[in-house]
């Protein structure tokens, strides 16, 4: 599997919840995706990526850490996944994939809007073809989540 | 002094309105955009000292509704800081080509923001 290109993913992940959350989540041993894979998450932040490479970054989180995420960056407790919660979670995946690019910048790449997927055991549109998703399980002690990777002709295995 | 916050997310906007309140700006120094549309509409009826802005957002996003300030007249010397997610180089060359005075990645801190501040306004023609 070639790394290189996932560490940028991994150090924007660290950075973010460092500063917005006082976090140090550590990444786990990636892993390939089956595109058919029903996501053991029950809300996921979705970001397309366009320009010289096609892919797409996901953020997936069980309902408990978003919701005490959110009440972190709030001051205020979370009982469900209301427009606060999903307002986060979007807003992290943007900055996640904004800041990722600062290492990736041979490649010109255009982040899109993200958009929010919920629901127990969801499923996410993987990009069709021979394009690989590598999923980072990252561990904090507040609860494990996900980052899920795809970049065609960049990120490859 | 007023301040504009446009951002497509209600949490930021919410953040760096608490970080300014931590610098003492008060809380009748900031008006709230969620859309470079909405922020435009708000230029229009009031007075802004400074603009903080982002990048990536619904309808009119942060770098289109810059060029659109930077061509008119009453907006070319209006000070404003993008403040976005966007950290590649490239980026940053665009909106400083499109006539940004000064450029802040997200997650920011108090320190960062309050410098970013300081420094654009410090540079404000009389």
């Amino acid at each position: 599997m070639n790394i290189k290109y996932i560490t940028p993913f991994i150090d924007a992940v660290e950075g973010a919840f460092d500063q917005l959350f006082a976090l140090q989540p550590k990444a786990l041993t990636p892993y390939l995706v089956r595109k058919e894979e029903i996501l053991d998450w029950d809300i996921s932040a979705i970001i397309g990526i366009a320009g010289e490479a096609r892919g797409l970054v996901v953020l997936s989180f069980p309902a408990a850490l978003a919701q005490e995420l959110t009440g972190l960056l709030t001051g205020t407790v979370k009982t469900n996944l209301d427009d606060d919660v999903t307002d986060t979670v979007g807003e992290l995946v943007n900055i996640i994939a904004g800041n990722a690019k600062k290492g990736l910048e041979e490649f010109r790449l255009l982040i899109s809007l993200p958009s929010i997927v919920q629901g127990q055991n969801h499923q996410v549109t993987w990009p069709t073809g021979p394009v690989p998703i590598i999923t980072i399980p990252f561990s904090t002690v507040r609860g494990h989540f996900s980052l899920s990777v795809g970049l065609e002709n960049i990120i490859t295995v | 002094m007023r301040i504009l916050i446009v951002d497509d997310s209600r949490i930021m906007r919410n953040i760096v309105k608490n970080t300014l309140k931590r610098l003492h700006f008060s809380d009748d120094s900031f008006l709230e955009a969620c859309d470079g549309q909405q922020a435009w509409t708000l230029l229009e009826a009031e007075e802004v000292t400074l603009l903080l802005l982002d990048w990536n957002m619904p309808n009119l996003n942060g770098i289109d509704l810059l060029k659109r300030l930077r061509s008119h007249p009453k907006y070319s010397a209006l000070p404003i800081i993008m403040v976005t997610s966007e950290a590649a180089k490239y980026n940053v060359i665009e909106a400083v080509k499109a006539g940004v005075n000064d450029y802040l990645v997200k997650p920011v801190t108090e320190r960062s923001l309050e410098e970013k501040i300081r420094r654009v306004l410090e540079r404000k023609p009389s």
